[in-house]
């Protein structure tokens, strides 16, 4: 089953509504659905393996993200109660709460926008930027930043074994990965800026800036797609309305 | 149909500082015919293409250029500035990045190019299939362009530059990583196009030049050293072994000759397109 990237965006805007608007708690919550979502929602499958495993190293980063932010802000924020003690280190509780509520925002703006792209082909995802009407130039740049986000875990992966070909010991240990850093990035920007020249001018001589495109993939836009989509930016609608309602009675 | 091409005096530097790129050269090619520019690596053979394309002229407007090019009748002084796609096609060396991604089936990535021309989905539907079948990869018209072979990635990328006709085909050394089968499958290809398209290709092998081509240029430090036909070129081979990876082909070539039983028809044809039989 397929979703409109029309209401595959609308639902990632209220997420991100409700990321900046909403409690802490309702943000947990929603990452949660996110994440069930993510293995539930047909439409929100990964399409490929390699999606599937980014987004699975994305959330394993994540959740340990979420407990060293919890962790330093609990260990450094000083106030209300020591929840517990480490080896004489004190954790409070407003730091957790600040590291919890700061680290569950963060995951629900990412997490959503990640399983859109996750579950949504570049393919279907450009030529819906480009039916939508979208400069070709502004298409093209996204196109060339999505391509070299997708190629970058290879692209690496490469560097590094080019690295260890030369005696770099970049994968001894965390030090060593964090020296050879230098190493890696110089040929992997440089390697990422000649591809990205070459396939915007194969693009190019290839008329793509000439004229905005036909439909020639049709793209599931049935009336249930546009009606979600409504759907998402009304539930976003409410939710900003909410805000300003309890703001207002607060005053 | 196909499109002349004159190159005259064309010098280039890509900056001031930079040294000269091209250091006024000359070239006539007629249309419908095959002109093959060898020259080792940093000779100038992809500028010499880029600066037919218009690509040199719109990516580079900071290069210090002098000459004209004369391409399907307009002159252009000195460099075309904007992409003279359709008329002029370009094949990149990395064919991989030729392939744009952005659609799911090799049928569809070819007929992308015809949507940017705002080519009508008939017109493709009329154009796609014969093309696919004449490059030999109908048979991967449903297959996603990404899970290609390279000889394979090869020849969609050529079917998604001819399928907008183009009067000339530009292609930079587009045997390089190539195996032997699929270099035959490409020399095929490039024979059945002449007359229909002037074709313009790059090598620092002669092997597919001696094929195809129906001129040679040996292009060294922005400079010709060579312009003349393979036979021409045969008969001053010597001239190029130090630009050129020769010498293996002055011995395979002798070797050739007192055993043309022995060749293979490709062999042969080659042998008798040479006039060394």
């Amino acid at each position: 089953m397929r979703l409109d990237p029309s209401a595959k965006l609308a639902f990632v805007l209220l997420m991100w509504t409700c990321a900046f608007l909403l409690d802490w708690s309702v943000n947990l919550v929603l990452l949660l659905l996110l994440i069930l979502a993510r293995y539930l929602v047909p439409a929100y499958r990964p399409q490929s393996s390699r999606s599937r495993k980014s987004f699975d190293k994305f959330l394993a980063y994540g959740i340990t993200i979420v407990v060293l932010l919890a962790g330093v802000n609990a260990l450094f924020l000083q106030g209300g109660s020591v929840v517990f003690s480490v080896g004489g280190l004190d954790f409070h509780q407003e730091g957790l709460m600040f590291g919890v509520r700061t680290a569950a925002r963060l995951l629900l703006l990412s997490v959503s926008i990640l399983l859109f792209f996750a579950s949504t082909p570049l393919p279907e995802f450009i030529h819906f930027l480009q039916l939508k009407g979208l400069p070709p130039q502004l298409v093209l740049v996204l196109l060339l930043t999505l391509h070299f986000l997708d190629q970058l875990p290879a692209r690496i992966h490469q560097v590094f074994v080019a690295q260890e070909a030369r005696g770099a010991p970049v994968r001894a240990g965390v030090v060593s990965r964090a020296q050879a850093l230098f190493s890696v990035i110089s040929p992997l920007v440089l390697s990422s800026i000649i591809e990205s020249i070459d396939r915007g001018t194969a693009l190019e001589v290839r008329g793509f800036l000439h004229k905005p495109v036909l439909a020639s993939v049709p793209l599931p836009t049935e009336r249930s797609a546009s009606t979600l989509t409504l759907v998402f930016l009304a539930l976003a609608i409410c939710v900003l309305a909410f805000t300003v309602l309890r703001w207002l009675l607060a005053l | 149909m196909a499109a002349s091409i004159v190159v005259d005096r064309l010098s280039l530097q890509y900056s001031p500082e930079a040294s000269r790129a091209l250091a006024g050269i000359s070239l006539n090619i007629p249309s419908g015919t095959c002109c093959a520019i060898l020259g080792p690596t940093g000779a100038g053979k992809t500028t010499v293409l880029h600066a037919i394309a218009g690509v040199l002229g719109k990516h580079h407007p900071e290069s210090i250029s002098d000459g004209t090019i004369t391409v399907a009748g307009h002159t252009y002084t000195p460099l075309p500035k904007t992409i003279l796609f359709p008329s002029v096609a370009l094949g990149l060396q990395d064919s991989y990045v030729q392939i744009s991604g952005v659609r799911e089936t090799v049928y569809d990535e070819v007929l992308f190019t015809l949507e940017n021309l705002g080519e009508s989905l008939e017109e493709g539907k009329s154009r796609i299939p014969p093309l696919l079948k004449e490059l030999g990869i109908d048979h991967l018209a449903n297959r996603r362009p990404t899970t290609l072979s390279g000889g394979e990635t090869q020849r969609v990328a050529l079917a998604t530059i001819l399928v907008a006709r183009p009067e000339i085909l530009l292609l930079d050394e587009p045997a390089t990583a190539l195996d032997l089968t699929a270099k035959e499958r490409l020399q095929h290809i490039l024979k059945s196009l002449r007359q229909r398209t002037t074709a313009v290709l790059t090598d620092t092998h002669v092997d597919l030049a001696l094929s195809v081509a129906d001129q040679i240029v040996v292009l060294h430090q922005g400079m010709i050293l060579f312009n003349g036909t393979p036979k021409e070129f045969l008969g001053q081979m010597d001239r190029f072994t130090t630009v050129l990876p020769l010498k293996g082909w002055s011995r395979a070539l002798q070797f050739m000759l007192p055993s043309s039983r022995q060749m293979s028809p490709s062999q042969l044809g080659l042998a008798e397109r040479l006039g060394l039989l």
